[in-house]
């Protein structure tokens, strides 16, 4: 049994945060299934907000206001205003433990206008923002080598619960295939999304609820899991990111006829909309016929920003563009189309990263999650670009202190080595001997393609209920599939195997939610129900297993300043 | 169709690698990646290697194709068949591999380590950000592309024959805080920098800049760090009084005096080193190999002394 | 045809020879060399170490007096190749810098436009399509039975995009060559590696490695003689071979020619009068191939 005082699962800006806190005083092991640099945190391009005023006055109370509207009201307000307090400390702090910033003239950290921000408030570095942050944050932990553990390429399959006590979690080592117990005073879940249960995605191939899944099989909900951002400007067909820097620097959208379309939908705020809005415009377009060449294309036109704009502020864009579909954005508008991108909901926290339970914030006593895993919620129904960086660290950091400050006051709980182990085992052992004759690749491109087509940007209870009823059928054949490899050393084909059950419980319960939820509001829209009903939906839904399947509930919203209002850009 | 030979190695199955071939449509706009992933979820499941951003921003899928390192998501498998309509997938070099293409990345990581990599400022932080002027920035900003991938690792010539050097991607590592104005141990750093198995062990093949898939191109940081390390007057080494003595050669004559760099080189004071270069420096004489021992200097010299006095004194 | 020779620091230095076989080549193909007696040393990517805008400013000088000459410009060194094109790259590509360079260089009397005047290698020269015509023509006494592996120096090759060749991780530029001289070209991997020679100052073990590493690779893939363009690799492969042998790289042994050594020997010139007895590792072998 490997023994440390906190477990940390996730190695993304989330996770390395509150290592970094851990380790002040205790001993932390962080967990990844990759290696830290390559957590998908890295991918984010455009910038992480914060009320600096480097090239605009701006505030706080905007930055608060901005974050809610784009919410559609569904965030949690008392939290949002600590999570925007506390940005421009977080900067500062970024930029003090060595993180690469762009810079104004005078010096200062540079900052762009973005899609539902009032002012330009996102710092960046070039468009690899996420990537700057998430090296200064490695650099930080391997000088913290003494004190933090990092397992690369190891996979977190089980959480040991004992009651409400969280004792540690089951592993294993990809490259030996060895079962493992970890056995924590308190772990952090910092596991990231879940887009690879969609065919159209920007997420990374490690995107599939792994951690997610898991608090839910141990009984903790899933909350709002209906809100998945679609980001307007997905790679046509593959789906990676163009940023919406790309916007925030001046880009436009056509659609097929040339149009800047966005007129009609954001008249005010034009491309720089909230997410959710654009994405809807660019599929009404389409839908209506007027994509590119009649196929579902929109163009994101950045020819009028001129070549040295572009070579400054959006070289890695353009390199994607010409590797990835060979256009060069500075002669040729490229070619995107909305891609799912972000999870709004996940796993239940208060404002500090405690796991609750329930509608009434009973805690999960040692169980704390951060970053795109968990849903405190700042984002509400709808997550304004930038904001998932400053998310990942201001509450990475939170959740770090309150699992340090946690741990420092109880010893390490008993936990059941063999029993725990051998669940896991038995997992593997069930895979490699099942012998059916489905193909879990085809079961894997079932799930994506019914989910983007009938639980995407637009959706109706139709579609939603064929999307369950699918999901479900591929649960079943699931169990019929094939493995070819049955080796022990980094079989990555058992992991994907694991990796896709994960994707099917969670493509169920976002479609559960989905159904379930009769109104539009933010990322979520339902045809049948195109107004947002605050009546009867201003809350968080919270999905739970339970023995008769899946059960919803429902938790108010937390409301302090900001009364719901229409909602229009 | 193309074919897809694919060196194969698994430690549970057999000691030896071995090549496999693996018949593969390559669909328009597949990337090598998209290639990768269909024979190993339509072909053959037990085909193991790493990925996971697609976007060419976590490193994790840099193997070797046709003989060198790439990034395989950001290549057009269609681009990369050769003309016998084979493309031949190897795992990285100079790390020992896993399985198949996965290789352990421990040595990477350890060299990366050997550096500091992380900013050490000499002054507390003030309240706000640190001040840096967008032409510092620029001086860093390309290094702190690298991500990581090992591609410049795999292909690196000296690390070939040289376990000992650090090798291109902790150097550039390397130079993103040599140069990074809010640090403040420049001097320690090329210091440390400058010893063997660091900055002057490069061998300038520029197989790094060729194969890094981002803007960090490592042998050109490392250059940059040379002149930071002559800057600061860390100069007891071969590497720094060999670029010393050259320039010097330089400016007194326009050319090259090939018999005075060598000793200044290793040191005039350097007894073993001088005695080191005799049998080559005897071998040469004797077949009259050896330069004129009255060093002639080029038309017009005078104009060189003067730009060395514009720009070098 | 009439070209600018940029003889580099080494031609006129410790390999003599490759200056001499270099005008016999050109003798007997009819090409005119009018040699840039007054163009400072490349700086063989060291001066730059030292300080890069002299470097550029000593090349972009050298570019200027080709350019007053309305002579496009040749070399006979991989390494001068690579570094005079990286110093065109620097000025071509950045208004501001290139004003920066000229204002050094006009108190000297010169100016560097830009955009005027090829810099290419020898081996470039032959291989376009004139050259290897006039190679064709010229041939008199073919190298039947001769393997040549090429070494190809890597400053002629990477950055690819300063490069002349098309396909810098296979190019074929000297082989084509190889093949109208009557040569049979051999292809091995390390063709396009590096000779250790930049580091044999600072590594010397590390050097010696590179550079038997592919001498192996050459004769194991059989491999009668290796032809190099650039005559700091010719150094490292030839002049320190006996160090080489000493580390226990058994079966590398093997002579090293300049390739104008090579056309020369096509063109008819004896092995002395291209200087070949002058290299450590002997030649001798291969004339009695030829003579075969």
């Amino acid at each position: 049994m490997i023994k440390h005082d906190v477990v940390i699962v996730g190695s993304g800006l989330a996770g390395m945060r509150a290592a970094l806190e851990v380790c002040k005083d205790l001993d932390v092991a962080v967990l990844s299934k990759v290696y830290p640099t390559r957590s998908h945190s890295g991918a984010a391009q455009g910038g992480i907000a914060a009320s600096l005023g480097n090239s605009e006055p701006d505030s706080w109370e905007e930055h608060f206001y901005d974050t809610v509207k784009g919410g559609d009201f569904l965030n949690d307000q008392d939290a949002v205003e600590e999570f925007v307090k506390a940005a421009p400390s977080v900067i500062y702090e970024l930029e003090h433990l060595g993180c690469v910033f762009s810079r104004t003239p005078n010096g200062k950290i540079a900052q762009r206008s973005f899609g539902g921000h009032s002012k330009p408030r996102a710092c960046f570095s070039a468009d690899r923002t996420g990537h700057a942050i998430l090296h200064a944050l490695h650099e930080q932990l391997l000088k913290s080598a003494k004190s933090v553990k990092i397992y690369s390429e190891w996979y977190m399959h089980s959480l040991i619960l004992d009651g409400d006590r969280c004792n540690g979690i089951v592993v294993s080592d990809i490259r030996t295939g060895a079962v493992e117990v970890m056995q924590a005073r308190a772990v952090i879940f910092a596991t990231g999304g879940y887009g690879r249960v969609f065919n159209i995605t920007s997420n990374a191939f490690a995107g599939t609820a792994d951690g997610v899944m898991s608090a839910y099989r141990a009984g903790i909900p899933i909350e709002d899991a209906e809100f998945v951002q679609y980001h307007p400007s997905g790679l046509y067909r593959q789906g990676i990111l163009f940023s919406e820097a790309a916007r925030g620097e001046g880009g436009y959208l056509l659609n097929g006829k040339g149009e800047r379309f966005m007129e009609k939908y954001a008249p005010s705020r034009m491309e720089l909309a909230p997410r959710d809005i654009v994405a809807r415009a660019e599929q009404s377009e389409m839908d209506a016929g007027r994509g590119v060449d009649g196929k579902d294309i929109i163009h994101l036109d950045l020819r009028h920003l001129g070549k040295a704009r572009i070579m400054e502020r959006l070289p890695q864009i353009r390199q994607l563009g010409i590797d990835f579909i060979g256009v060069d954005c500075i002669t040729d508008p490229l070619p995107i189309q909305p891609t799912a991108h972000y999870s709004m909901g996940g796993i239940p926290v208060d404002k500090f990263g405690q796991v609750i339970s329930d509608a009434e914030g009973t805690p999960v006593k040692g169980f704390f999650a951060a970053g795109e895993c968990a849903c405190v919620s700042v984002h509400g129904a709808n997550r304004l670009g930038t904001n998932s960086l400053l998310d990942a660290v201001v509450f990475g950091e939170r959740a770090g202190k309150v699992a340090l400050e946690y741990a420092k006051t109880v010893g390490h709980a008993p936990v059941n080595e063999s029993h725990e182990k051998t669940k896991v085992l038995e997992l593997f052992e069930e895979i490699f001997q099942q012998d059916g004759g489905e193909c879990y690749n085809d079961i894997r491109n079932e799930m994506k393609t019914i989910m983007t087509e009938n639980c995407g940007v637009f959706r109706d209870a139709d579609r939603l209920k064929v999307c369950i009823e699918t999901i479900q059928n591929l649960r079943q054949r699931y169990k019929k599939g094939k493995v070819t490899d049955k080796g022990k050393v980094f079989n990555t084909e058992v992991y994907e195997i694991i990796e896709l059950g994960n994707m099917l419980g969670m493509a169920e319960v976002i479609a559960t939610a989905a159904l379930a939820r009769n109104e539009s509001r933010g990322g979520h829209h339902r045809t049948d129900f195109p107004k947002r009903d605050d009546q009867n939906f201003l809350k968080h839904s919270l999905v739970y297993l339970t023995d008769d399947g899946m059960e919803i509930k429902y938790k108010p919203v937390v409301i302090t300043k900001h009364q719901p209002a229409e909602r229009t850009y | 169709m193309a074919t897809f030979r694919i060196k194969r190695y698994n430690p549970e199955k057999q000691a030896e690698s071995y090549y496999e071939e693996f018949e593969l449509d390559i669909k328009h706009g597949m990337t090598l990646l998209d290639c990768m992933n269909e024979i190993k979820w339509t072909l053959d499941g037990s085909f193991t290697y790493r990925m996971s951003c697609r976007s060419a921003i976590c490193g994790s899928c840099a193997v070797k194709a046709n003989g060198h390192s790439l990034l395989a998501c950001q290549r057009q498998g269609a681009h990369l068949v050769k003309d016998d309509d084979t493309i031949v997938l190897e795992p990285l070099g100079n790390m020992k591999p896993i399985k198949d293409l996965a290789v352990d990345f421990k040595p990477f990581w350890d060299k990366i380590d050997k550096i500091n990599p992380y900013l050490q400022p000499n002054e507390k932080a003030p309240k706000e950000e640190r001040k840096q002027s967008p032409e510092q920035f620029r001086l860093i900003d390309d290094s702190s592309t690298c991500i990581m991938c090992g591609a410049c690792y795999s292909d690196c010539n000296v690390l070939e024959v040289d376990d000992n050097f650090l090798g291109p991607a902790a150097l550039a590592k390397a130079q993103r805080f040599v140069q990074d104005s809010r640090d403040g141990k420049t001097l320690e750093r090329v210091r440390d920098l400058s010893k063997p198995g660091g900055i002057w062990d490069c061998t300038h093949c520029a197989e790094c800049v060729e194969r890094c898939p981002k803007p960090a191109q490592p042998f050109h940081r490392i250059k940059e760090i040379m002149t930071v390390a002559l800057d600061q007057g860390v100069t007891n080494n071969n590497g720094a009084r060999h670029a010393l003595s050259f320039t010097k050669s330089v400016k007194s004559s326009g050319s090259l005096n090939e018999n005075i760099i060598p000793v200044e080189s290793v040191g005039i004071f350097n007894i073993k080193g001088l005695f080191d270069l005799l049998p080559v420096g005897l071998r040469m004489f004797f077949k009259g190999k050896n330069p004129p021992i009255f060093h002639k200097s080029i038309d017009d010299v005078e104009d060189v002394k003067r730009i060395y006095m514009e720009l070098d004194e | 045809m009439k070209f600018a020779l940029f003889t580099g620091c080494v031609a006129k230095g410790a390999t003599r020879e490759l200056m001499l076989s270099t005008m016999k080549s050109a003798e007997g193909l009819g090409i005119e060399f009018v040699e840039m007696k007054s163009a400072a040393c490349c700086g063989a990517g060291v001066v730059s170490e030292k300080n890069p805008l002299l470097a550029d400013a000593l090349n972009a000088r050298t570019l200027a007096i080709a350019e007053e000459q309305n002579l496009d410009l040749v070399t006979i060194c991989s390494t001068c190749q690579g570094i005079l094109k990286k110093t065109e790259c620097h000025v071509d590509t950045d208004a501001a810098y290139k004003e920066k360079v000229n204002n050094v260089l006009e108190e000297g009397g010169h100016h560097y436009a830009g955009g005027k005047i090829k810099v290419q290698h020898f081996a470039n020269v032959l291989g376009t399509e004139e050259g290897l015509k006039l190679l064709r023509e010229k041939v008199k006494r073919p190298l039947t039975g001769l393997k040549t592996a090429a070494f190809y120096g890597c400053y002629v090759l990477r950055p690819s995009e300063l490069s002349l060749y098309d396909n810098t991780d296979d190019p074929t530029g000297m082989e084509e060559i190889f093949e109208i001289l009557g040569a049979t070209p051999v292809y091995y991997d390390s063709r396009t590696k590096c000779c250790g020679f930049p580091i044999i100052m600072m590594n010397k073990d590390a050097s010696h490695d590179m550079a038997g590493n592919a001498l192996i690779d050459a004769v194991d893939s059989g491999a009668d003689c290796v032809v190099t363009g650039c005559p700091l690799c010719h150094l490292s492969l030839d002049a320190y071979q006996p160090e080489i042998h000493k580390m226990n790289k058994k079966g590398c042994s093997v002579p090293i020619l300049h390739l104008p050594q090579l056309v020369a020997l096509a063109l008819g010139y004896s092995s002395q009068e291209l200087g070949m007895d002058t290299h450590v590792v002997t030649t001798t072998g291969l004339d009695k191939i030829l003579a075969q």
